[in-house]
């Protein structure tokens, strides 16, 4: 069964990721959440999501930080990592890119979108 | 009265001369009369001799032996003669004048037949000794010697008397030179006197020859040509004073320039040390002038500012900046150039001297730019999560009604329709306006970032045929909804130009955009072509055209021409200012042509890229790992 961790520390983007893959539900993937770095990293380590969206911009870890740390440990290594920020800027680009991010995306996003590179990540035809 | 050297020289000469002359002619006068004398004795003793012989000849045929005596007596009272004596044909004296007898010198010349007279020395005494025949030697020989006593005395006299004589103009003559020279040599004197001051600068003498020689005539040269000179060394003395009074106030005016600056200002020379600070840099760095003057400048601000100290020394014509931590945790940006020395060039151009380095206190620069960073990203991020919670909530609702109610529910009653169809266009309105807000929040993020700097431009060859094909599948989107036709003419075989890509495609998608949005009907036409130096670009329409007086306003920002009351604005009047942005920084030109209710042509121009830098710069690629969704 797989499961997508959604971490951000503002509940309404939370609860938009939530409500734009709740379709996913029905095919047996469970949605988790967290609030910052700290969490984020407690909860993959306990249950091993396959999908991250992942907040720059959040207290006590950053979202950087959090995706170095994931990417470092080799067990973890292949969770895909979608980073989820506020900041277009080409710095942020560069600096997702060093911590090893697989995907990047802009607020806003279009929900649209998310679905669908959601189905093709967890290989799920909806 | 002192006397110029050469002319004592000359007198000495002349006195050595006259000596030389007066012993010469003496000896030669001499000679003269002693020859004279010689001759006049002889002469005296042949006529003697003869008389003797003739008046004796019957006497000595007589033998009367007294008779001849007593007239040969009588002869030697006569000046001159010394002796007389005569002698028979077989050599006997008969008779003669010697006291007491005759000397043994005489017997010899008796026996003699010669007539010549002959120099003979009886003691110490010399006589010329003169003969004559009686007659024609057959009875014997009269000899009468004269006495050469007498006339060496006579020649002796005569040589005193001329000698005196000589003496006497000798000193004449030597007075009156010495006078002559000592004229003569008066005015040289005063001359060579004048001359030496002269050469000493001292012109306040004046000269007075009047003389009409060439001493005088030197004179008058000379004082003239000292006139002159003084005249000269006046001018040249006033333009140095004014000159010299000129340089103190420049360099008291420079000096006040550089005391007075508002930025540190600091020399240093070839090797890095510090040779001179303003008040301002000492005010800075919190140190006094003393105690920089003489450190290098290495140890005080780090290597790093003598590094490009070093390097401006090497290319004068480059500035090298690099930032220095001042006093009180402060930040500095210093500023070097080489400085040449241009106003004495040896071989080869001029050498560098040293650096000067300009320092400006930036503490507050950075801090209003971190100021306007943190603002940029705030606000970035402020408006963008609640954006996106509308967007996207709006997005789900859309879909829930679409998909789980729309779709069920069918409506018989014409007021539910009407509402079903008010919501489902409001809510496209909603999700449409946040595209909009998306876009203005991103155009001004662009805005900012360019205006501070902060954007990170790649430099990589760009195919502005490729940018331009990228922008219409952008934009082709734009074009089918509002039926309108795009023409592509792009020039084959386009040289490179050096740039980021990105950002020129963002320029050619916002000129599209533009077109389409102010082009109701008719067709938008993009063409591109080189001219060699630069490619030029030129997007027309078939839109409303642009007023004359608008034409530049469409540069700036937040400026949308024409009537903002009546005209429904259309974007975010970004989108120009923007492109002007990016072109200038690839150091293109970008404008507009227009006219009224034909279209309007906006033309940008790039520089071509030099070839060789193009080769090795097109194996940085950009690598993309990350999928932007």
């Amino acid at each position: 069964m797989s499961k997508v961790l959604i971490v951000d520390d503002e509940p309404l983007i939370r609860i938009l990721l939530e409500q734009s893959l709740e379709e996913f539900v029905d095919h047996g993937v469970s949605i988790l959440t967290a609030e910052n770095g700290l969490e984020a990293i407690e909860i993959i380590k306990k249950e091993r999501p396959e999908l991250v969206f992942l907040d720059v911009m959040m207290p006590k870890m950053n979202g950087f930080e959090v995706c170095n740390m994931v990417k470092k440990e080799l067990q973890f290594k292949d969770i895909c990592i979608v980073m989820v920020t506020a900041k277009g800027q080409e710095q942020d680009k560069i600096k997702a890119e060093e911590v090893g991010t697989d995907y990047y995306i802009t607020k806003p996003f279009s929900i649209r979108d998310v679905i669908n590179k959601v189905s093709e990540i967890l290989k799920i035809e909806l | 009265m002192i006397m110029s050297k050469l002319f004592k020289k000359t007198l000495l000469i002349i006195i050595v001369l006259f000596a030389v002359v007066a012993v010469s002619t003496l000896l030669s006068s001499g000679w003269h009369i002693y020859n004279m004398l010689v001759a006049e004795y002889t002469s005296k003793g042949t006529a003697i001799a003869r008389s003797i012989a003739d008046s004796s000849v019957e006497t000595l045929l007589n033998r009367d032996a007294a008779t001849v005596q007593s007239m040969i007596d009588q002869f030697t009272e006569i000046a001159g003669v010394s002796y007389v004596f005569v002698v028979d044909a077989q050599g006997d004296i008969i008779s003669h004048t010697f006291v007491p007898n005759v000397p043994s010198e005489i017997r010899d010349i008796g026996t003699s037949k010669n007539t010549a007279p002959v120099d003979i020395e009886i003691g110490n005494r010399r006589y010329i000794d003169i003969s004559a025949p009686i007659v024609e030697g057959a009875v014997g020989f009269v000899h009468v010697g004269m006495d050469k006593g007498i006339i060496m005395s006579e020649l002796l006299s005569s040589m005193m008397r001329q000698f005196y004589l000589l003496s006497i103009i000798f000193i004449f003559s030597a007075a009156a030179a010495y006078f002559l020279v000592s004229r003569v040599s008066q005015p040289l004197n005063k001359l060579t006197e004048y001359s030496r001051r002269l050469a000493q600068h001292d012109f306040s003498q004046s000269i007075e020859i009047k003389s009409k020689d060439e001493v005088g005539q030197l004179a008058g040269t000379m004082q003239s040509l000292a006139n002159d000179l003084s005249e000269v060394f006046d001018r040249y003395e006033h333009a140095l004073k004014d000159a010299v009074v000129e340089l103190q106030s420049t360099l008291a005016y420079l000096t006040a320039v550089i005391d007075h600056m508002a930025d540190g200002l600091l020399v240093s020379d070839v090797d890095g040390i510090i040779t001179h600070v303003n008040p301002a840099m000492s005010a800075m760095v919190n140190m006094r002038e003393n105690d920089l003057i003489g450190k290098y400048c290495g140890d005080l601000f780090g290597e790093g500012l003598a590094e490009i100290v070093q390097k401006s020394r090497h290319d004068p014509e480059e500035v090298y900046t690099i930032e220095i931590e001042l006093a009180g945790g402060r930040t500095g940006k210093a500023v070097a150039a080489g400085v040449m020395q241009d106003y004495f060039p040896l071989e080869g151009g001029g050498k560098g001297i040293g650096a000067v380095v300009l320092v400006r206190d930036i503490t507050t620069e950075k801090e209003v730019d971190r100021m306007k960073t943190d603002f940029i990203s705030t606000v970035s991020h402020e408006l963008r999560t609640p954006l996106t919670s509308v967007k996207g909530f709006t997005e789900i609702i859309r879909n829930k009604l679409e998909e789980d109610l729309f779709s069920k529910v069918t409506f018989t009653d014409e007021k539910s329709a009407r509402a079903l169809k008010r919501v489902r266009t409001n809510i496209n309105i909603i999700l449409s306006e946040s595209e909009r807000l998306t876009s203005i929040i991103d155009d001004l993020l662009d805005v900012a970032k360019l205006e501070a700097g902060k954007v990170q431009w790649k430099t990589e060859p760009v195919s502005v045929a490729d940018v331009i094909s990228r922008a219409h599948e952008a934009t082709s989107a734009l074009f089918e909804k509002k039926g309108l036709v795009f023409t592509k003419n792009v020039e084959s075989d386009l040289p490179y130009v050096i740039g980021d890509s990105d950002k020129l495609i963002q320029v050619v998608i916002n000129l599209l955009s533009n077109s389409v949005k102010f082009t109701e009907s008719g067709s938008v036409t993009c063409t591109a072509c080189s001219n060699g130096k630069e490619i030029v670009v030129r997007v027309a329409d078939t839109g409303s055209g642009i007023a004359d007086t608008d034409r530049h306003a469409v540069f700036e920002k937040f400026k949308q021409v024409g009537d903002t009351l009546t005209d429904k604005p259309k974007g975010t009047g970004l989108g120009l200012p923007i492109c002007r942005q990016i072109i200038a920084h690839h150091r293109g030109r970008i404008w507009v042509e227009s006219e009224m209710g034909l279209g309007s042509v906006f033309i940008f121009t790039l520089p071509v890229a030099d070839v060789t830098n193009v080769a090795a710069e097109s194996h940085s690629t950009n690598r993309e790992t990350i999928t932007h969704v």
